[in-house]
C-alpha cells in the first residue's frame, strides 16, 4: 500500500473487522497532520559563549580550538589561536590563564588544562606565516618589542601595514626574553615564534632607545605605538642600600637572562611577592644560593602567579611572610645583612588588599649575602615630555600633540595596569585596531550587547562523568634546580586529546546529534555540521533543548 | 558512527552443560534478538549477563540497552518491535508485574516481543524462591504463554516462541521455575544457527515505524473500531493454536524434539489424571512411573501452552478418565488454583468428571515424590473433593 494510495480526502471507514489493519494504524500518512500547529515554543539553534573564552583576555576561541585538538588538527588549532593570540606557545607557557578559573568544567570536577593545551597547539601546530599583502601605505613605529608591541604589529601587518619595531635591547621580546627565565618560557620557544614576526615583512630595529638614539619626535611614521613596557625597578627608601652585594630583581635576571654569570653568596633574601621576586629566588636558588623570599603580606595577598609561588615551595624555597626590611647593614660598603620588622595586616588600602602595619619592637636582623630587590616595576617614560601619563589607546595629551607630526597610541604595561603577558597582548591587538579605525577614518564600533554566557547550570551533566583532569608532567625538583632546564614538559598529542574531550563544549554545538536522536515528531534534520527544525511539525515539546547537553538550543515563546 | 563489532563465528552448536538461564540466553541468541533491552533481578539476570556478553564478544549481532526499570525495558523493546527489530527481555516477580501496562501495550500493539519470565514468587513478603503467581497475573493482557520443563525445553521454546508470535502478531512470554530451572545444570543440545535460520527467518511486520512513510500507531480508536480490534486479538489467539502446534511440528522434524501444547505421560487407560506445569512434571514422571509399576492406573498430564488455552487438546486427553487432580504452584486469592480453574472451564458441558484442586510448593517449597504420591493417595480415595482448594502441607 503506498501512501499516495491512501492520501485520503475523505474518513477512512470499514464495513467489517476482515479490511481492518491488526492494530490501529493510520492508513493514511501522517505527514498530513502538522504538529507544528501546536506549538507555542520554538526552538531555535542559537549558539552562546564559553565562559572561558569571555575570561581570557585576548578572547580566545577556546571550545574551538581544543575541538580542534581533539581531532588531532592541531596546525588549524594554531591557527585558530592565532586570530587572536600570535603567540601561543608563549601564553600556552606563562599565562596565568585566567580561562581556567572559569571553566564550567570547575564546578564539575576540576577545570580543563586549557594553558597546557594551548601549549601543545602552539608548539605541536606551528607553521610559518606568509607576508600578508601591504594594501596600505602608511607606516607604523612600534616603540618597544615586548607582548604588546609584538602582538600590535602582528595584527597590523596582519591589516596591510607597514610596521616598524623600534627596540632599546639587543634583541626583542622585552620581559618574554629578560624578565621571565629560560626554564619557564626557552628563548628557542620565543624566537621560533618572533621568526614568524619576520615572516610576515615586519621590521625590526635592535639597540635603538628612543629618546636617546633617536627622538621622538623624529620617528618618520603615520602613527606611533608606545609600548615600553614597565621595565624600571622601583625603590625601597632604605639606608645602606648603595652597599656591595644589594640587587636589583628586574636587572638581575635581564643579566643571567642574557648570559652574565653572575656570582651570589649563599645567603640570598629577595623582598617583594611578585613574579619577579619568585624568579629572582628560583634563579638564586639555581646559582646555588639558599634563597629566602621575604613579603611583608601574607601569601594570600601574593601578587605573583600561584602556580609560581607552588614551584618555588616545591623547589625549597624559604618563605618569610609579614616581614619587612628597614635598613642594609654594611660594613666598608659591603652588604653583611640585613634589618627588619615584624608587621601585621591592618584594615584593606586602595587597592583592596589589607595595608602591613610594622609591629613596634619586632626588630631582628639577618646575615645575608645579597639583598633584591623586587618591588614592584614602572614605565620608564624619561623620553616623554615632562608629566605626560600613558593610558591605554589614543594619548591626547596636549603636549605631546603639539610635539608630534603622528597621533600618538600607549597600550601594554606602560599604560595599563594588568602587568600581564596575556593582556599586553590584548592591549596590542585593540590599539592595532584603533589605529587602522584612525588611518582609515573608521568610526568607533558600537558596543554590543553583551554576550550570553554559559553558566555551569545549564550544562546537562547526564551527559558527563567526572573524570581527573590532565596535567603536563614536569621535571623532578632534583632535576631542575641546578640548571634552567624547562620544568613544564607539555602534553602529548594523546594526553591533550583525552584532556580535550572533557571540554563540556559551553554553548557551542559539536555535532552530537542528541537533539536528533531525542525529537519525538522527528523533526529535526541535519545537513553537513548544521542542524534544521522542520517547524512543519516541531510541537514545540523542547525536549531537544533539555537533551542538548551544552545549551545551543534555546527556546523561544511564538508570538501566536 | 559507532565502531563496527566484529563478527565472530557466531554462537557454537554441540552439547553442553548449562543452566536453565543460559539455556534461554542461547535461545535468544540463536533466534538472533536484534535489541535486548532488560533490567536485572534475581533470579533472571544471567539471562541477560550472558546476552550481553555474546553482544560484546560481537557473537550476537544485537543492541543491548541498558534501562533503569522494566517499565521502559518493555517500553524498548515495543520500540524496537515497532521498527521492525526482533526483541527481547527477561525478568522476574515484581519486575513482571512493574511491566504490566506495557504488556497490555505489546499484545494491543500487535507486536511480537518475546519476554522470558522466571516463575518467582511475589513479595511480599520477600521471596526469590519460584511459584506461577508472577506470569499467571498476567494472564489476560494478550500474550502467548509457554510453560517449560527442562533447560532444553526453555532453549527450544524462546525459538519456537518468535516463530508464533510472528506468524500471529502477538507477543510471547515463555515461563521457567526459579532455581529449579534457572540455576540448575542440564545438558542441552545446542543446535546450529544455520538449521535455526531456516526454521525462523527474519522478522518482516507488513506494518512498521518508517520513516519514509510515517504513520500513526495505537492512536485513539472510537467505540466504532476498538471492538473489532479486540476481536482480533482474540481471533490471532485462537489461530496461535494451530500455529503453535504447526511450530512444534515442523521444529520437531528440523531439531528431533518436539513438546505438543500439552504432553500426555502414561495417560493410557488411566482412571486419574494428573496435571501438572512446569519442573514438577519431572518429579511427576517418577511418581507416574512407581505407581504405574504397582499397578495403579494413574497418568499425567504436561500442560505446556496456557495461552492460548489448548481447550479441545485438553478435553480430548482428560474426558473419558475418571478423576483429574491439578497440581497448582499458584492462588488465585478467593478462588483457588489457576490451572484447576482452566481445566474446570474447560471441561465443563462435556461431563465434567470430579477434579481435585491441589495447591502445593508456593514460595518455592519442595514438591517431592512423597507430595504428589500424597495426592493422588487423596484423589484415588475419595469419590470427590472435600473441599474447593486442597492444601498440600499447610502447618496447621
Ligand atoms: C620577572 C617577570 C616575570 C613575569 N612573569 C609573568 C608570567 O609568568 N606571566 C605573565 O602573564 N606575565 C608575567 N610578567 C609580566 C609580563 O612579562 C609583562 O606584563 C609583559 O611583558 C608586558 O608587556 P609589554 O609589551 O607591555 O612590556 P615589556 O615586555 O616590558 O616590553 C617593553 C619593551 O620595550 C622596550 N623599551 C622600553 N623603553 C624603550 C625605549 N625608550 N625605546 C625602545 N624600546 C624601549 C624594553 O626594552 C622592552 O623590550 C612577568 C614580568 C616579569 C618582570
Ligand atoms: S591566553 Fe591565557 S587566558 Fe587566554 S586561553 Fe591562553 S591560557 Fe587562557
Ligand atoms: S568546559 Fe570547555 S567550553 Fe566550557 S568553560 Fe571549560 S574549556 Fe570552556
Ligand atoms: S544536542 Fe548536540 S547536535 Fe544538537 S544542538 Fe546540542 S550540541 Fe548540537
Amino acid at each position: 500500500m503506498s501512501t499516495k494510495e491512501f492520501a485520503p480526502d475523505r474518513p477512512i471507514t470499514f464495513a467489517a473487522e476482515r479490511e481492518m489493519p491488526p492494530m490501529a494504524v493510520s492508513l493514511g500518512t501522517t505527514l498530513a497532520n502538522k504538529t507544528g500547529s501546536w506549538r507555542y515554543l520554538r526552538p531555535v539553534y542559537d549558539e552562546k559563549k564559553p565562559p572561558c573564552n569571555h575570561a581570557c583576555p585576548a578572547g580566545n576561541d577556546i571550545r574551538g580550538f581544543i575541538a580542534l585538538i581533539l581531532k588531532g588538527r592541531l596546525a588549524e588549532a594554531r591557527e585558530l589561536l592565532c586570530e587572536t593570540n600570535p603567540f601561543p606557545a608563549i601564553t600556552g607557557r606563562v599565562c596565568h590563564h585566567p580561562c581556567e578559573l572559569e571553566c564550567n568544567r570547575r564546578e564539575f570536577d576540576e577545570p580543563l588544562s586549557i594553558r597546557a593545551l594551548e601549549r601543545l597547539a602552539g608548539d605541536k601546530g606551528y607553521k610559518a606565516l606568509r607576508a600578508p599583502h601591504k594594501r596600505h601605505e602608511e607606516r607604523i613605529a612600534v616603540v618597544g618589542s615586548g607582548p604588546a608591541g609584538l602582538s600590535c604589529a602582528y595584527f597590523l601587518a596582519r591589516r596591510g601595514y607597514h610596521v616598524t619595531i623600534l627596540e632599546s635591547e639587543r634583541e626583542p621580546g622585552g620581559m618574554l626574553r629578560w624578565g621571565i627565565p629560560e626554564y619557564r618560557l626557552p628563548k628557542g620557544v620565543l624566537d621560533r615564534e618572533l621568526a614568524l614576526l619576520k615572516g610576515m615583512g615586519i621590521e625590526l630595529k635592535v639597540g635603538v632607545r628612543v629618546g636617546q638614539d633617536v627622538r621622538l619626535e623624529e620617528l618618520d611614521a603615520d602613527a606611533i605605538f608606545l609600548a615600553v613596557g614597565a621595565t624600571k625597578g622601583l625603590e625601597l627608601d632604605l639606608p645602606g642600600l648603595e652597599a656591595e652585594g644589594v640587587l636589583h630583581g628586574l636587572e638581575f635576571l635581564k643579566r643571567v637572562n642574557f648570559g652574565e654569570r653572575v656570582e651570589l653568596g649563599e645567603r640570598v633574601a629577595i623582598i617583594g611577592g611578585g613574579n619577579t621576586a619568585m624568579d629572582a629566588a628560583r634563579v638564586a636558588l639555581r646559582l646555588g644560593a639558599k634563597p629566602i623570599v621575604i613579603y611583608r603580606r601574607t601569601r594570600a595577598e601574593m601578587p605573583a602567579i600561584p602556580e609560581e609561588v607552588e614551584a618555588a615551595l616545591e623547589e625549597g624555597i624559604e618563605f618569610l611572610f609579614l616581614a619587612a626590611p628597614i635598613e642594609v647593614l654594611t660594613t666598608d660598603g659591603q652588604l653583611k645583612g640585613a634589618r627588619f620588622t615584624r608587621m601585621e595586616l591592618g584594615p584593606p588600602d586602595e587597592t583592596g588588599r589589607r595595608r602591613p602595619i610594622p609591629i613596634k619592637g619586632s626588630e631582628f636582623e639577618m646575615e645575608l649575602d645579597n639583598l633584591i630587590l623586587a618591588v614592584g616595576e614602572r614605565p620608564d617614560l624619561s623620553f616623554l615630555p615632562e608629566g605626560v601619563e600613558l593610558k591605554e589607546g589614543r594619548v591626547n595629551d596636549p603636549v605631546l600633540v603639539r610635539a608630534l607630526k603622528a597621533p600618538i597610541f600607549a597600550g601594554g604595561d606602560a599604560a595599563t595596569e594588568a602587568g600581564t603577558v596575556v593582556d599586553a597582548i590584548a592591549s596590542g591587538r585593540r590599539v592595532a585596531e584603533a589605529i587602522d579605525r584612525h588611518l582609515r577614518g573608521l568610526p568607533e564600533p558600537a558596543k554590543g550587547e553583551e554576550p550570553v554566557l554559559v553558566p555551569f547550570a545549564r550544562i546537562n551533566l547526564d551527559y558527563f562523568e567526572p573524570r581527573p583532569r590532565v596535567q603536563g608532567r614536569t621535571l623532578a625538583v632534583p632535576e631542575r634546580v641546578t640548571n634552567f632546564r624547562e620544568v613544564e614538559l607539555g602534553l602529548s598529542l594523546e594526553e591533550g586529546q583525552l584532556e580535550a574531550e572533557r571540554c563540556f563544549s559551553c554553548g557551542v554545538c559539536n555535532q552530537c546529534d542528541n537533539c536528533i536522536t531525542y525529537c519525538p515528531d522527528v523533526a529535526i534534520s541535519r545537513h553537513d555540521d548544521e542542524y534544521e527544525v522542520d517547524y512543519d511539525y516541531c510541537k514545540g515539546c523542547g525536549i531537544c533543548a533539555q537533551e542538548c547537553p551544552r545549551w545551543v538550543i534555546s527556546l523561544v515563546e511564538e508570538e501566536k | 558512527m559507532a565502531a563496527e563489532v566484529e563478527l565472530k563465528a557466531g554462537i557454537p552448536s554441540g552439547r553442553k552443560v548449562i543452566t536453565g538461564n543460559y539455556a534461554v540466553s542461547y535461545g535468544a541468541a540463536l533466534a538472533r534478538a536484534q535489541v535486548i533491552a532488560a533490567y536485572p533481578i534475581t533470579p533472571q539476570t544471567q539471562i541477560v549477563e550472558l546476552l550481553a556478553d555474546f553482544c560484546a564478544e560481537g557473537l550476537l549481532q544485537a543492541k543491548f540497552i541498558k534501562v533503569e526499570s522494566e517499565h521502559s525495558a518493555m517500553a524498548a523493546c515495543i520500540g524496537a518491535s515497532a521498527v521492525g527489530a526482533r526483541a527481547f527481555t527477561a525478568t522476574s516477580a515484581q519486575g513482571l508485574a512493574l511491566m504490566h501496562e506495557m504488556l497490555h501495550w505489546a499484545a494491543g500493539a500487535r507486536l511480537p516481543v518475546v519476554l522470558a519470565n522466571v516463575n518467582r514468587a511475589m513479595g511480599p513478603p520477600w521471596s526469590i524462591w519460584t511459584d506461577q503467581n508472577d506470569s499467571l497475573s498476567q494472564r489476560d493482557t494478550g500474550w502467548i504463554q509457554y510453560y517449560c520443563e527442562s533447560n532444553q525445553e526453555a532453549l527450544d521454546t524462546v525459538i519456537q516462541a518468535y516463530k508464533v508470535a510472528e506468524r500471529v502478531s502477538l507477543p510471547a512470554m515463555l515461563v521457567l521455575d526459579a532455581f529449579f530451572l534457572s540455576h540448575t545444570s542440564e545438558p542441552v543440545e545446542i543446535p546450529e544457527q544455520g538449521l535455526v535460520d531456516r526454521y525462523l527467518p527474519p522478522y518482516r511486520p507488513k506494518y512498521k515505524l518508517d520513516l519514509a512513510d510515517p504513520r500513526a500507531f495505537g492512536g485513539i480508536t472510537m467505540p466504532s473500531e476498538y471492538f473489532e480490534l479486540r476481536y482480533k486479538i482474540q481471533k490471532a489467539m485462537e489461530e496461535a493454536l494451530a500455529v503453535a502446534e504447526e511450530a512444534d511440528l515442523e521444529f520437531k522434524r528440523l531439531f528431533g524434539r518436539g513438546y505438543g501444547l500439552v504432553e500426555p505421560y502414561r495417560l493410557e487407560g488411566a482412571e486419574l489424571a494428573l496435571v501438572t506445569s512446569g519442573t514438577v512434571t519431572s518429579t511427576a514422571r517418577l511418581v507416574i512411573d512407581r505407581l504405574r509399576a504397582e499397578g495403579e492406573k494413574v497418568g499425567l498430564l504436561k500442560a505446556r501452552l496456557f495461552r492460548p488455552f489448548p481447550t479441545s487438546l485438553v478435553r480430548e486427553h482428560l474426558l473419558g478418565i475418571l478423576k483429574i487432580a491439578v497440581i497448582d504452584r499458584n492462588i488465585s486469592f478467593g478462588h483457588g488454583g489457576i490451572f484447576a480453574q482452566e481445566i474446570k472451564s474447560a471441561l465443563y458441558n462435556h461431563g465434567q468428571p470430579p477434579l481435585f484442586g491441589f495447591i502445593a510448593g508456593l514460595g518455592g517449597r519442595d514438591i517431592t515424590p512423597e507430595l504428589i504420591e500424597e495426592i493422588i493417595e487423596y484423589a484415588l480415595s475419595h469419590d470427590r473433593p472435600e473441599e474447593e482448594i486442597i492444601w498440600m502441607g499447610v502447618k496447621r
